[in-house]
């Protein structure tokens, strides 16, 4: 066997699954090439590795978090709270406090803008106008222009 | 009931057969799901992660995948074992993972590649002081993971579960519904694979 061929089987032959006479073939040549040999180390360290990975555990409190989540979804009550709920009363819930907020502002809005009510008559909107305007007399010209406007 | 009596309970339902496993989960009892996890927790969790790449991704997939289990165990046919079901429905889960990260990687690199060209300051993650040993060891375990990760899909689920779970070809074929000869092909080009990126990696490392 030379190197070519070798490079070809070394990870069957690391793993041991060669059929016997090419096994002893590569055997044989790794005993005699340095470069080989190092390249079947490298391999060696690799199945290391493989093993190790393969016997670690997991977490040991991985299934009681397994277990927490099987219990969230299959027995915990789904009131109001659930997710599902959540997405649709809370953008509900938003848009009425807006809608609220607007209605209210623009009805106190419109409750401050009647300085003159003009069903009311004529002595009672000097009135007005005086205490609106602090103006403690008018002059008989001033009613006239207020009047007329 | 709680999950606080978990050890007694396990000791009570070790004896409880696959049939009765079953019908307990579809009836929703809490005995038949803890003795699911304490039986079934350890094979997910690491299969998840040879395919994930590490634990704590395995272990958060893993509870999507009993909770899987649990809603789709009535679409079991009982043709194959309970256990060649659920290694079926870890690997198809693992898989999609691996694609949503791979694509959420392929997200990152690009914001990343953005913000070195943006002039932006990457910020480099903080990596524990290891002995040259460890770090030896590491970076050929990266090397093996980079190796399998580049493995085509097929080939690599047969590698997996045939190198790291001990699965004969039979249960192989069973897992992934191919033929035994399809099984012995795919684990054969994914050795000679490996074999090639690997040798290719080590002999490049000697001529650095």
């Amino acid at each position: 066997m030379d190197c070519n061929q070798f490079k070809s089987n070394v990870f069957a032959f690391s793993e041991k699954t060669l059929e016997k006479d090419t096994y002893q073939a590569a055997e044989h040549h790794v005993s005699t090439c340095i470069s080989c040999s190092r390249l079947l180390s490298e391999y060696k360290v690799l199945a290391d590795i493989m093993e190790q990975e393969k016997n670690a555990g997991p977490n040991p409190f991985a299934a009681t978090r397994i277990l927490q989540r099987i219990e969230n979804e299959f027995y915990k009550p789904k009131g109001l709270t659930s997710k599902a709920w959540m997405r649709v009363l809370q953008p509900v819930a938003i848009t009425f406090a807006l809608m609220t907020g607007i209605l209210i502002g623009s009805y106190t809005a419109r409750q401050d803008q009647t300085p003159v009510n003009k069903m009311a008559s004529t002595s009672e909107n000097i009135e007005f106008l005086r205490s609106n305007l602090f103006i403690s007399d008018f002059a008989d010209e001033d009613k006239l222009l207020v009047l007329n406007k | 009931m709680r999950w606080k009596h978990l050890p007694a309970l396990i000791a009570l339902s070790n004896s409880m057969t696959e049939p009765e496993l079953i019908e307990g989960i579809l009836r929703r009892d809490r005995h038949a799901f803890q003795y699911l996890v304490t039986r079934y927790q350890k094979q997910v969790i690491k299969t998840a992660c040879y395919f994930v790449g590490n634990m704590e991704d395995a272990e958060d997939l893993s509870q999507e995948i009993f909770l899987d289990i649990i809603h789709s165990l009535h679409t079991f046919k009982k043709s194959s074992s309970l256990s060649t079901w659920i290694y079926r429905i870890t690997v198809n889960k693992s898989i999609n993972m691996v694609k949503k990260q791979q694509r959420r990687g392929i997200m990152m690199r690009l914001e990343s590649l953005f913000r070195l060209t943006t002039g932006q300051e990457t910020g480099k993650e903080m990596e524990p002081s290891v002995s040259s040993d460890d770090f030896e060891q590491q970076e050929k375990r990266e090397l093996l993971h980079a190796a399998i990760s580049r493995l085509p899909e097929n080939q690599r689920i047969a590698f997996i579960l045939c190198k790291y779970e001990d699965q004969t070809y039979k249960q192989i074929a069973e897992i992934m519904k191919i033929g035994l000869p399809a099984v012995e092909s795919l684990i054969h080009r994914a050795r000679l694979n490996l074999q090639k990126h690997l040798t290719y990696h080590f002999s490049e490392y000697k001529k650095n």
